[in-house]
């Protein structure tokens, strides 16, 4: 019995390899463009993790910068910053020492720095807060008392983007949802009109099939092998074509101009790929379904 | 094994088959005449469960075949090889791949398949031309490839709708040899035809549509 059912699905696959070479060109324009919906849904995915965890790594951080007006004295504002609660540290950088910050962070831009004027860059106070220790409010108030101190430039406090980062982050998962949702539905109805065609011009040979005795699942079954070796063969092309540009991306250190901004740049997951690889398979499926429903 | 009783089939309210009543015993060879859209096609059909009766019964082997559920009209049909007056070749496929088909629907795979396709190609002296595609071959090694094919599940009736409609005499004379060779074996036989040389040919039971 198994050794039976073995050898359906080996004669499955057979029909199925025969289907393809069969229809070689259609096959391979059909496969081209689910590789182009599935590189899309892959790129898009990747661009939201990349910024999610960006969002996600700015969240936490504790880090509060004030910035001093030219020639403005610092001791007022370093008095106020040691009585408050829940700093961890502070640190005043002098317009020259905040050359020296700058020099350190990047270092690849030294050629650059060198030719300019300490002069021309603020000096400033980078306080760290406790993390956990303080709460959003309270770091909201101290933001805006810190602003409105004599002296005080400007005070960059990442929390206060917080609701704006919320509302991007909405906002970039309703086009992604929606984007997922218009190429799931691209990949079924490639799908759908690859075996549709495949269907109407093998019409003949699925009446002499049937006139012989051959059930619907027989005729059927190798039409949905068909239809998932070409999404599957098209995922992968997508998933290769997406990791090549990511190494060439690494490869010519562009990633390193994202460093500048704490941007650290992540390839998906296996559990990610797998995801898009299951929404693949179920597109497959369903456009096989879909095209071969109604002629059985 | 195959009864047909007060069968009527029309199509748009044109009566083509009206109360066709006839039985056909195991081992019998039965030419069914009548001229042409008579429904002698829509007869063997029926068996097939391609078509439907409008009114009575058709049964084979007992079975009411209008009852038969959609699930289980392909394992009626490896009970019954069909051939077609226009071969119904895949042209895509050897003429071994073609006779394989037939055992291939019905879950036969392996030495199986190369034993009884190959013994079933010598008896219609085909063996030579198994690996040819059927476009290759002529119209009468065509037929003899669709009888080796739906003779080749061993089935219980052979259904034969104008086997030489598209053949010459000659080769007509060797296809219904053929066929007459499988029946002596125990094939029942039914063959639709309009050629009354072919009839004489056969010298078997004939029912004419028109009049049973």
């Amino acid at each position: 019995m198994i050794s039976q059912r073995a050898n359906y699905f080996i004669n499955y696959f057979k029909i199925a390899a025969v289907n393809i070479k069969s229809n070689i060109s259609g096959n391979v324009f059909a496969f081209l463009i689910m590789s182009f919906s599935f590189f899309i849904m892959l790129f898009f995915l990747l661009c939201y993790i990349n910024i999610y965890n960006y969002m996600n790594t700015f969240q936490k951080s504790n880090v509060m910068l004030v910035f001093l007006k030219n020639n403005a004295k610092k001791d007022t504002v370093v008095h106020f910053i040691g009585t408050l609660d829940g700093v961890k540290s502070s640190v005043y950088y002098s317009d020259k020492s905040s050359m020296e910050f700058l020099e350190k962070r990047v270092k690849h831009l030294r050629s650059v720095l060198k030719n300019m004027n300490p002069d021309n860059l603020p000096a400033f106070i980078k306080i760290n807060f406790k993390k956990n220790a303080v709460s959003g409010i309270f770091l909201s108030n101290i933001y805006l008392r810190l602003k409105s101190l004599k002296g005080v430039k400007l005070v960059y406090y990442n929390k206060i983007l917080r609701n704006k980062i919320v509302q991007f982050m909405f906002f970039t998962k309703v086009v992604g949802l929606i984007l997922f949702m218009f190429l799931f539905i691209l990949s079924i109805f490639i799908s759908y009109s690859a075996i549709k065609l495949v269907i109407l011009r093998k019409q003949n040979e699925i009446e002499i099939l049937r006139l012989i005795g051959a059930t619907n699942n027989y005729i059927r079954i190798p039409m949905f092998i068909e239809g998932e070796i070409g999404t599957v063969l098209s995922f992968l092309v997508s998933i290769l074509l997406l990791f090549a540009i990511y190494k060439i991306f690494i490869f010519y250190k562009f990633d390193s101009f994202l460093e500048f901004f704490r941007i650290k740049i992540i390839f998906l997951n296996p559990a990610q790929i797998v995801l898009v690889l299951l929404i693949a398979v179920i597109s497959g499926i369903a456009g096989t379904y879909l095209s071969s429903k109604k002629f059985f | 094994m195959i009864e047909f009783s007060h069968v009527y089939k029309s199509y748009n309210k044109n009566y083509i088959l009206r109360d066709l009543n006839f039985t056909v015993n195991k081992g019998e060879f039965i030419f069914i005449t009548g001229p042409s859209g008579a429904g002698k096609t829509t007869t063997l059909k029926m068996l097939i469960a391609l078509e439907k009766p409008t009114h009575g019964a058709v049964k084979f082997l007992g079975t009411e075949l209008p009852d038969l559920k959609q699930r289980d009209i392909p394992f009626l049909r490896r009970k019954i090889g069909f051939v077609f007056q226009d071969f119904k070749l895949l042209p895509n496929r050897t003429v071994f791949q073609n006779v394989a088909l037939g055992l291939e629907v019905s879950g036969i795979f392996g030495d199986i398949i190369i034993k009884n396709v190959s013994e079933i190609l010598k008896a219609v002296e085909l063996y030579t031309k198994k690996d040819e595609f059927p476009l290759s071959l002529s119209g009468g090694e065509q037929q003899r490839v669709a009888i080796a094919r739906a003779l080749v599940q061993n089935p219980q009736v052979l259904l034969a709708d104008e086997p030489t409609g598209n053949l010459d005499e000659e080769t007509s004379l060797i296809i219904i040899d053929i066929i007459k060779s499988f029946n002596n074996k125990g094939t029942t036989v039914m063959l639709a035809t309009h050629d009354k040389n072919l009839i004489n040919m056969g010298r078997a039971r004939v029912i004419d549509i028109t009049k049973s």
